[in-house]
């Protein structure tokens, strides 16, 4: 039992991976290495006990009992490890497994945090493991075109400028049928409360900004939503491991603030 | 015989004690400059309040959600830990020997305790080789580093219980258990031991995260 037993077709790791070599995936292991990991890592990785005692913790552990391969420390152990101990010198096709069980199969949640009695942070190295992918090309296509997204427009879901003024406005609108005083302050200097949302919520979800416009109103606060990009607290890019993009739209969103 | 236990228990004694003291050190040093250099936003979260509240918390048998959801594994390790530390600081065979050395002495348990504590450090080593080969968990994830350092632990105190019993030639047994008591304390610094050394930072870390960052306690 193991990633390479339950490997399944994602177009974008697919083409990520069929870009490399061992060499490749060697230097980028190695320069990650010697750059961004540190003490963290390694006191993590020599400390780990292997009691075990983390499987209880992980909902992927717990959903599959009778596969070990799923626990914490299976899984640091199927991907870290393996690039620790060979130096990074894997073959694509291994590269593959241990990228799709990066993004896959932890999601950084760092429940098991709590139930290791040494205090391995099995998110964190897993998000090291995603840096890893994410430099080398090697991620599933869907969250990547969320990535883009932030890259191209700061939100996560292609939603354009005018677009979100729009939807706000139109929002308001529909609100005040059944609020009549009801506003939605925008870019309001000195409000109490900066309201900010997720992309899915104008893209898909427009009722929730109304219910918040109307939870808001109801209360008499004094509160206001930004009207330019920044507006999106949400970051898929911490996810897939481009941390450049991280650092840039936690940046524009604080700005915004 | 007289001339390797006077080896054993002299030069020996020195260098096991010397590379576990300083090879600590030099690790615990060397990790921190490392952590300096790496890992500066980590250290920003460093807080002692939040460290220390972990790691109390942790040191209570059955307080965190770890020890709650695997209560064999609780009860053995604290045994074991315990029973570890304790038995060769205080049994009385040990600090006369630090009296006959240094002219220190302090307290001493009893040996029928030592005995008794040195069998559940014994009995815990045979639950922990167990556990790694019959739960499929712990199976999977066990490595040769790992038998290593459970042998490397098991020695001094099975040699010094059957010492202490004069079960096999007394001569033999005692400079087995002495060397085999100074192969552990050397190998804390190097092999999966240096938990010893490392255990109360990565908690503290994890503490100071919790604690700082997403205001939620990590027992
Ligand atoms: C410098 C190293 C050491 C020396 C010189 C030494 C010496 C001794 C001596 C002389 C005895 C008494 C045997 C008897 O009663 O006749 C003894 C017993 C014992 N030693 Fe050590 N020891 C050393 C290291 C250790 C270490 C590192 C441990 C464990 C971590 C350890 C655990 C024990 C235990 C558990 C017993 C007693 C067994 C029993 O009462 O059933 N010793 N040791
Ligand atoms: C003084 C600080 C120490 C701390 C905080 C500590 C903590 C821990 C923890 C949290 C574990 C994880 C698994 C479990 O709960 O059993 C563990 C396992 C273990 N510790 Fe320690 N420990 C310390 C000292 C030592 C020393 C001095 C030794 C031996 C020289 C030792 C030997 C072991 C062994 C052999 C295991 C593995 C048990 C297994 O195979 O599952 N520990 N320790
Ligand atoms: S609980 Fe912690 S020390 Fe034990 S195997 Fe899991 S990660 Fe390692
Ligand atoms: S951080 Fe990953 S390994 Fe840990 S509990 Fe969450 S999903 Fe499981």
């Amino acid at each position: 039992m193991g990633i390479q037993d339950r490997l399944i077709e994602d177009v974008g790791l697919r083409r990520g991976v069929s870009r490399l070599t061992p060499e490749k995936i060697e230097t980028v292991v190695r320069s990650v290495m010697a750059s961004e990991a540190g003490a963290r890592l390694k006191a993590y990785s020599e400390t780990c006990m292997r009691c075990g005692m983390c499987a209880k913790g992980c909902h992927f552990a717990l959903s599959h009992p009778d596969d070990p391969s799923y626990t914490p420390a299976a899984k640091v152990a199927q991907t870290m490890g393996v690039l620790l101990k060979t130096g990074g010198r894997v073959d694509p096709g291994t590269f593959y497994g241990i990228a799709q069980l990066a993004y896959t199969e932890c999601n950084l949640c760092k429940r098991c945090v709590h139930y290791c009695p040494i205090g391995i942070d099995t998110g964190f190295i897993m998000s090291m493991v995603r840096r890893i992918c994410h430099k080398l090309g090697v991620t599933p296509q869907y969250i990547q075109d969320t990535a883009h997204s932030h890259s191209t427009t700061f939100n996560q879901m292609w939603v354009k400028d005018d677009e979100w003024i729009d939807t706000l406005q139109w929002q308001e609108d529909e609100a005040r049928d059944e609020f009549p005083g009801l506003r939605i302050p925008l870019d309001k200097e000195g409000a109490e409360i900066y309201y900010s949302v997720i992309a899915p919520e104008p893209k898909f979800r427009t009722q929730l900004i109304y219910q918040a416009a109307a939870i808001f109103n109801a209360a008499g606060v004094d509160w206001t939503m930004p009207s330019q990009p920044g507006w999106d607290n949400s970051d898929m890019c911490m996810f897939t491991g481009d941390f450049e993009m991280m650092g840039r739209l936690k940046r524009r969103h604080f700005e915004s603030a | 015989m007289n001339a390797a236990y006077q080896f054993v228990t002299g030069p020996l004694a020195w260098a096991a004690w010397g590379i576990f003291l300083l090879g600590s050190a030099w690790r615990l040093v060397a990790m921190y400059r490392l952590a300096r250099k790496k890992d500066a936003s980590a250290i920003a979260y460093m807080s002692w309040g939040y460290s220390l509240r972990s790691i109390v918390n942790w040191l209570i048998p059955f307080n965190a959600l770890g020890w709650r959801k695997n209560p064999a594994m609780t009860i053995a390790t604290f045994a074991f830990h315990v029973c570890l530390i304790a038995t060769p600081v205080f049994l009385v065979a040990h600090v006369m020997l630090w009296d006959q050395a240094f002219g220190v002495r302090y307290a001493t348990i009893p040996d029928a305790a030592a005995d008794g504590m040195t069998m559940l450090v014994i009995a815990a080593c045979l639950f922990f080789a167990g556990r790694r080969l019959a739960m499929p968990d712990v199976r999977a994830i066990t490595t040769p580093k790992d038998w290593f350092a459970l042998a490397i632990v098991l020695a001094p105190f099975l040699t010094g219980f059957l010492a202490y019993h004069q079960a096999i030639d007394y001569d033999t047994m005692i400079v087995l258990h002495v060397v085999t008591g100074e192969i552990m304390l050397a190998a804390i610094p190097f092999t999966r031991l240096s938990h010893m050394v490392f255990a109360v930072f990565t908690r503290a870390y994890m503490g100071s995260e919790f604690g700082g960052v997403r205001h939620a306690r990590d027992w």
